[in-house]
């Protein structure tokens, strides 16, 4: 199919109708809003459900009713909707639901501001409700990935009943790129569960606490052993190497380039899930690698300690790890080698 | 790699003079972006956007962001300040009916200066002042084929459902194609 | 033995609520109408936060427990799903008409083909007796250890009079009570009603429920009746605040 240039979140929306989408609900937040256009157009047209929700909170129980009866169901939202939200994440981990949740985010606490950010990396790879479970994260970098990572997301999602959340940003979801969209699919196998009114199926739950909680325990190390994905980039030789996402992780791929071609051995690990982290590609970078360097759209930085975290368990040397929060929006190519010059030269100073 | 940032005033079309520059290149198979201006930005009436293009079907647009242009489109003065986001050697299209003459460039910096208000009357489609800059640009920087770009900016139209307009888009198109040399 | 009547085939026998508790008769009201809709397997109890919370124990048909007061939009994104199937809520006043208030009028605002059952028994009863916004003037609760000082703490809320007056369209609007057996008749009628009203597609339905809480109430059951008689009723009055068809 020939490629279109699409907006990211219309691309993403559009992406989720392929995917077999039977249910959506969500409610207006910049700079998410043209997902639920989009669908407030497409999902009749397609004879499948789409509510605006008084609220994210409601929106995202409107999900968990439609995923415990067996549809594929979804929401978007951003920042401060997902807070929201978090509630009903974790009533969906305890029913072990499965469904996608699109965080497109933006920067900063509070009411934050419209601007692109990683400002939520912690909320969704950590839990952000109560109680022990985890999402599946992606971080796509580009509209291709987003569409692919969402077309991708249920059967993910069905296959360990853990929920998804795709991890897009502002600037991902308004600009436009060329992108091919898939063509319409439908989940392969049946669920074998889900409510159906007869009484006899349910959700099929764990019966008890301890069976929850060995499954729970079980299925986590089940994902993080078969979801480690990144893409590591000029990593085997490199002296200092960034780790990003998202579209931070575009600029440090042109910064690594940009780098190499004047002499400097630099080197990328862009995670393509943030949960579970990517452990697995902190294995292949040069064993005498001087730093690690994470390059994120947030104030404090997030990502930061897990880059530590794998860099700590995969080698025994401690190896520094430094870092740039570029608070909002997307650092550029010249920010980013400045801060592996500053890096370089000791001029800035290790977080761990 | 090409890097183009349309900027200027709410309404003067600078999004959508952008997307079609974009749409032209991605028409041929170019890995391109277009990242606007959104939110606050766009609510306080100032406007611009971004647009990054491969010069060839295997070349990637890696950072989306304004950083590094190679052409400035300035629908109005407020936009020059976008040239700290600009190459040493940018090529800079003014609209010479709301930036002053005398303004004090960069060195280096090649200016053209395109009378839009005047072409689009030429053109009868004052409202296409930005496909008059858009053609200008297409020309000076050879960007692409006048008929290329004509048909693919009726496709663009097309596709939303305005192409009863396109006679007059074309026109807007040629006269600033036709400005430049 | 002549069979008369028995206990509809989804209820298991026993249950948990404290003696002299309304949750067991309006239950088993529901599910003799449930029954009787001919929906008996193909019907989901949407359950709230709270003492109904215990009607996991209750039935054998299809339920799924909601966050506080997130019952009617976990119904709605099912209903959305399941056309035909028969999914009502059952929470208690808090559910409904405080944590939920905003999920409860929602749905009834958009109309939702979804029947809403809230038991009102004018406290929080699981979390053991604290005020609710049902509460009536004076009352005492562990929140209300003087009294319910109204003009401070807010009047007696009156749900489906709300609903029947601002949202016009919804289908089907009552409040019954079950503290004897003409009003037991009555709200059985209502239930019926309310359900029927989602299974023919007119809307929206909500029954409120005047239930007894000896408990927190600190009454035996039988003055607890007492109690809700002469003070609950005038409050909250029985009957439909939006008939079918009307």
């Amino acid at each position: 199919m020939a490629k279109e240039l699409m907006k990211g979140n219309v691309a993403a929306a559009e992406a989720a109708i392929r995917a077999g989408m039977d249910f959506f609900a969500g409610y207006p937040i910049t700079p998410s809003t043209e997902v639920l256009e989009h669908l407030a157009l497409r999902m009749p047209q397609e004879n499948r459900e789409m509510i605006q929700g008084e609220n994210e909170i409601a929106s995202m129980n409107m999900v968990i009713g439609a995923a415990a009866c067996g549809a594929r169901a979804m929401t978007a939202s951003s920042g401060p909707g997902i807070s929201l939200k978090a509630e009903a994440f974790s009533y969906a981990a305890r029913s072990e639901l499965p469904y996608v949740c699109l965080n497109v985010q933006r920067w900063g606490v509070g009411l934050g501001r419209l601007d692109s950010g990683q400002s939520d990396y912690m909320r969704e790879t950590k839990g952000g409700g109560h109680g022990d479970y985890h999402h599946i994260v992606y971080s796509p970098s580009t509209i291709q990935e987003l569409v692919d990572d969402i077309y991708e997301a249920w059967d993910v999602s069905e296959k360990y009943r853990c929920g998804v959340v795709v991890l897009s940003e502002g600037f991902l979801g308004q600009m436009m790129e060329s992108v091919e969209i898939p063509p319409y699919k439908k989940r392969e196998k049946p669920l074998g569960w889900g409510i159906d009114g007869s009484g006899k199926i349910g959700t099929r739950q764990s019966p008890d606490t301890d069976t929850l909680v060995a499954r729970l325990r079980e299925r986590t190390a089940l994902i993080q052993s078969q979801m480690q994905r990144y893409e590591n980039y000029q990593v085997e030789d490199a002296e200092y190497v960034f780790v990003a996402f998202g579209l931070p992780a575009r600029v440090c791929r042109d910064a690594v380039d940009t780098l190499r071609a004047k002499g400097e051995k630099a080197g990328l690990i862009r995670p393509r899930l943030v949960w579970p982290y990517p452990v697995q590609a902190f294995k292949e970078v040069n064993p005498q690698v001087k730093g690690f360097i994470s390059i994120e759209s947030n104030d404090l930085g997030q990502m930061v300690e897990d880059v530590a975290l794998a860099s700590r368990v995969t080698s025994d040397k401690r190896v520094p790890v430094y870092c740039y929060a570029h608070s909002m929006g997307t650092p550029g190519v010249k920010m980013v080698m400045g801060k592996y010059m500053e890096v370089k030269n000791g001029s800035m100073k290790e977080v761990f | 790699m090409k890097e183009i940032i349309f900027a200027g005033f709410g309404g003067q079309g600078v999004l959508t003079g952008g997307l079609i520059i974009a749409y032209m290149a991605a028409q041929k198979d170019l890995n391109a972006v277009w990242m606007p201006a959104y939110g606050p930005t766009m609510r306080g009436g100032k406007a611009n956007c971004v647009v990054k293009f491969g010069e060839t079907v295997q070349e990637k647009v890696g950072s989306p962001i304004m950083e590094d242009a190679d052409i400035l489109i300035a629908m109005n003065e407020p936009s020059l300040d976008y040239l700290q986001f600009c190459k040493p050697d940018a090529t800079v299209f003014v609209n010479s009916n709301a930036v002053r003459q005398d303004y004090d460039y960069p060195e280096g910096m090649t200016v053209i200066s395109v009378d839009c208000v005047h072409l689009a009357q030429e053109a009868e489609n004052m409202k296409g002042q930005n496909l008059v800059m858009a053609g200008a640009v297409i020309k000076k920087c050879s960007l692409f084929e006048l008929e290329y770009a004509t048909a693919a900016m009726c496709r663009f139209f097309e596709s939303k459902g305005k192409g009863k307009y396109n006679d007059k888009n074309i026109k807007a198109i040629e006269c600033g194609y036709r400005a430049v040399s | 033995m002549n069979v008369i009547k028995q206990a509809p085939e989804i209820m298991y026998k026993n249950n948990q609520f404290c003696a002299g508790c309304g949750h067991g008769i309006t239950y088993r009201l529901i599910q003799e109408a449930v029954e009787e809709l001919g929906y008996k397997d193909n019907h989901i109890t949407v359950l709230g936060v709270g003492c109904s919370c215990n009607l996991n124990t209750l039935t054998k048909g299809d339920k799924f427990q909601c966050a506080h007061g997130r019952a009617a939009a976990v119904a709605t994104g099912m209903k959305h799903t399941k056309k035909d199937t028969l999914i009502f809520t059952y929470q208690g006043d808090g559910d409904a008409g405080v944590i939920g208030i905003a999920e409860t009028l929602n749905a009834a605002y958009r109309n939702e083909k979804i029947t809403v059952i809230t038991v009102n028994n004018s406290n929080f009863g699981m979390t053991g007796g604290q005020m609710s916004w049902t509460t009536l003037p004076e009352q005492i609760t562990t929140t209300t250890p003087l009294g319910r000082d109204c003009a401070q703490k807010g009047y007696p809320f009156h749900l489906p009079e709300m609903i029947a007056s601002q949202f016009t369209h919804v289908a089907y609007v009552a409040r019954g009570a079950v503290n004897d057996s003409k009003n037991i008749r009555q709200l059985k009628k209502m239930i019926k009603n309310g359900l029927e009203a989602q299974v023919k597609e007119e809307g929206y339905s909500l029954i409120e429920v005047l239930a007894p809480c000896p408990t927190n109430w600190n009454l035996s059951p039988l003055q607890s009746l007492e109690w809700l008689e002469e003070n609950m009723l005038k409050e909250y009055p029985i009957g439909e605040f939006k008939k079918r068809g009307v």
